[in-house]
């Protein structure tokens, strides 16, 4: 799901002008955004305990490669220090995962997921197998 | 529970118009439009905190960074400032609700008119807006 913006209503508003895009996930900014969620949703559960997002209800188990949890305690390790905020790196592939699933658009994700014609058969052949067209 | 509050209740956790994913950023400079004389900007960052908590509910403002900026109507000088960087996450019905643009907008008029700035920044969602023209509106 993506945020669509009504960017010349809110020039118009503003009363200022469009510059243009800017990337808001990489480098020193997205890492300011990053950290900026840590800290505007991360709360002490009221009995106590470590600091989370109190609407994160579920709990599933992740596969994850070696390399990307290394990734993830390197990432907290850095925002512990910078930010003076406690998070673990479950946390952050949570909140990551949270970001990813809603900036990506429904067309997005349907060509990701959606079927694909293998290499070996065309379109057509496909859709003359499942007619029941002869083998 | 009665309206007002499951609204009141609904509108703090952010799911009145959309969850809280909009992101705007505001950049409160530490000196003028020439580069050297200083501006009050814990002044200007208390200002801009207490605005964007009344009218979006919430903001953070991060130690200073460092930044430039070219003044394209001043012979392409280099402007070297310290800016302290704001962060505010908002709905997208909050961000595009006029009323709010108005007040944000009037926000940046006044520091960039009182702090005598060249160029007031900007960035909604993945936007960057300029704000040159500071006329009380």
């Amino acid at each position: 799901m993506t945020t669509h913006l009504d960017m010349d209503k809110i020039a118009k508003g503003l009363g200022a002008e469009r510059r243009g895009k800017v990337s808001a996930t990489g480098g020193y900014f997205g890492a300011l955004q990053l950290l900026a969620d840590v800290e505007a949703r991360f709360q002490v559960p009221a009995g106590g305990g470590r600091p989370t997002d109190p609407r994160w209800t579920e709990r599933r188990l992740v596969p994850l490669a070696s390399e990307t949890l290394d990734r993830l305690e390197e990432l907290t390790a850095r925002i512990r220090k910078h930010g003076n905020v406690s998070v673990e790196p479950m946390q952050l592939a949570g909140l990551l995962l949270e970001r990813t699933t809603q900036q990506l658009s429904d067309e997005e994700a349907e060509r990701v997921v959606g079927p694909r014609p293998t290499t070996q058969r065309s379109a057509s052949q496909v859709r003359q197998r499942r007619r029941g067209a002869p083998k | 529970m009665p309206k007002k509050r499951a609204e009141a209740a609904k509108s703090a956790a952010g799911l009145v118009g959309g969850r809280k994913r909009v992101l705007v950023v505001l950049f409160v400079p530490s000196v003028e439009r020439d580069g050297a004389t200083s501006i009050n900007q814990d002044r200007w960052v208390d200002a801009a905190l207490e605005m964007f908590g009344e009218v979006f509910g919430g903001a953070t403002a991060y130690p200073k960074a460092r930044g430039i900026w070219r003044d394209g109507e001043r012979g392409e000088f280099l402007v070297k400032d310290e800016p302290v960087v704001i962060h505010c996450y908002t709905t997208p019905h909050d961000i595009q609700d006029p009323n709010n643009l108005a007040q944000l907008g009037d926000f940046c008029r006044t520091m960039g008119r009182e702090t005598n700035q060249g160029e007031v920044g900007l960035v909604v969602g993945d936007e960057y807006f300029a704000m040159r023209d500071f006329v009380k509106e």
